[in-house]
C-alpha cells in the first residue's frame, strides 16, 4: 500500500494520533515467550541438504532451462558418440588380430597344439 | 520436475542410440568377415586390400596346401610321440633315438620348406607392393622368423642374468 503523502502534513491526524492511547493489555508473560521464540530460532539446527537431494533440486531448477538443457543433450550425445567408436576400434582391433593369428596357425604346422617341441 | 525429468531420460536414450549405432556399424566389417564361410581368408582380403580374383586364386592354393600341411603335421605328431616313448626308456642316446631326431628334423624342413613355398606363391597372387607386405608379415609371425629354440635359449639366458 503506497503512503499518501498529504497524510504527513495533516495536523488533524496528527491530534488525533496524540491523543490515541494502546490500553489493550499485552498477554501474559508476552515478553519471556517473546524471548523463548528468539532462543527456539536461533537454537534450531539449518536444515542442509544431502548430495542427491542438492542434485535433484539442482536438476528441477537448471534443467528446464533451454540453455542447460541443451548443453547436457549435447554432452551426452558426444559421449556416447565418442565412446561408441571407441569401442568399436577396439574391438575391431580385437578381431582382426585375432583373424591373422588364426591365419597363421592354418597354415604354420608349429603353431598347431604340440607340434613345436 | 517432469519436464526436467524427460529431458534426463531423452539425454541418456540419446547417448545410448549413439553409442550403439556408432559401435554397430564400427564393428560391421568385422562381424561381416567372421560371417564368412573362411573367415582367415576374408581377413587376408581385406588386410592386403586384394581382388576377388585375387583372393579366389589364394583360396584354391590354401586349400591344395592345408592337406599336405596336416600331413606333415600328423607325421611330427606321430615322431614326437615317439621319441617321447623312447626316451622315457632310455639314459642315453641311443641310434634309434638318433635315427627319429633326424627323420622329425628332416620333416620339420620339409615343412619350413613346404611352407616358404606357399607363402611364395601366395605373394605372387598379390600385387608387388602388398606380396612384399606379406612375406614380411608372414616371416614374423611363424616359424620362419626363427623364434624356436633360439629365442627360448635367448630368454633363458636373460634369465640367468
Amino acid at each position: 500500500m503506497k503512503p499518501n503523502p498529504e497524510s504527513k502534513n495533516d495536523p488533524a491526524l496528527e491530534d488525533v494520533l496524540k491523543q490515541w492511547v494502546v490500553d489493550a493489555p499485552l498477554p501474559p508473560r508476552f515478553q519471556e515467550r517473546v524471548w523463548e521464540r528468539i532462543a527456539g530460532a536461533e537454537a534450531k539446527p539449518e536444515t542442509t541438504l544431502g548430495f542427491w537431494a542438492l542434485l535433484r533440486r539442482l536438476v528441477e531448477m537448471n534443467l528446464p532451462r533451454p540453455q542447460f538443457a541443451y548443453s547436457y543433450v549435447a554432452i551426452l550425445l558426444l559421449l556416447g558418440v565418442v565412446s561408441g567408436a571407441w569401442a568399436a576400434q577396439r574391438e575391431s582391433s580385437r578381431l582382426n588380430a585375432t583373424l591373422g593369428s588364426r591365419y597363421v596357425q592354418s597354415v604354420d604346422p608349429y603353431q598347431k597344439v604340440g607340434l613345436n617341441q | 520436475m517432469k519436464r526436467a525429468a524427460l529431458i534426463l531420460l531423452a539425454g541418456l536414450l540419446l547417448s545410448t542410440a549413439a553409442f550403439s549405432g556408432f559401435y554397430y556399424f564400427g564393428t560391421a566389417s568385422c562381424r561381416a568377415m567372421m560371417s564368412e564361410p573362411q573367415p582367415e581368408l576374408a581377413w587376408l582380403k581385406k588386410e592386403f586390400k586384394l581382388s576377388d580374383t585375387e583372393v579366389a586364386r589364394i583360396t584354391r592354393l590354401h586349400e591344395a596346401y592345408l592337406p599336405q600341411c596336416a600331413q606333415r603335421c600328423t607325421r611330427i605328431a606321430e615322431l614326437n610321440d615317439k621319441l617321447e616313448q623312447l626316451l622315457s626308456q632310455a639314459s642315453s642316446v641311443t641310434p634309434e633315438i638318433q635315427s627319429v631326431l633326424s627323420e622329425r628334423a628332416k620333416v620339420r624342413a620339409d615343412c619350413e620348406a613346404e611352407m616358404l613355398n606357399h607363402f611364395l606363391e601366395v605373394s605372387r597372387m598379390m600385387p608387388p607392393q602388398q606380396g612384399q607386405r606379406y612375406l614380411q608379415w608372414v616371416e614374423q609371425q611363424t616359424c620362419l622368423g626363427g623364434q624356436g629354440m633360439e629365442a627360448r635359449h635367448h630368454s633363458m639366458e636373460g634369465h640367468h642374468h
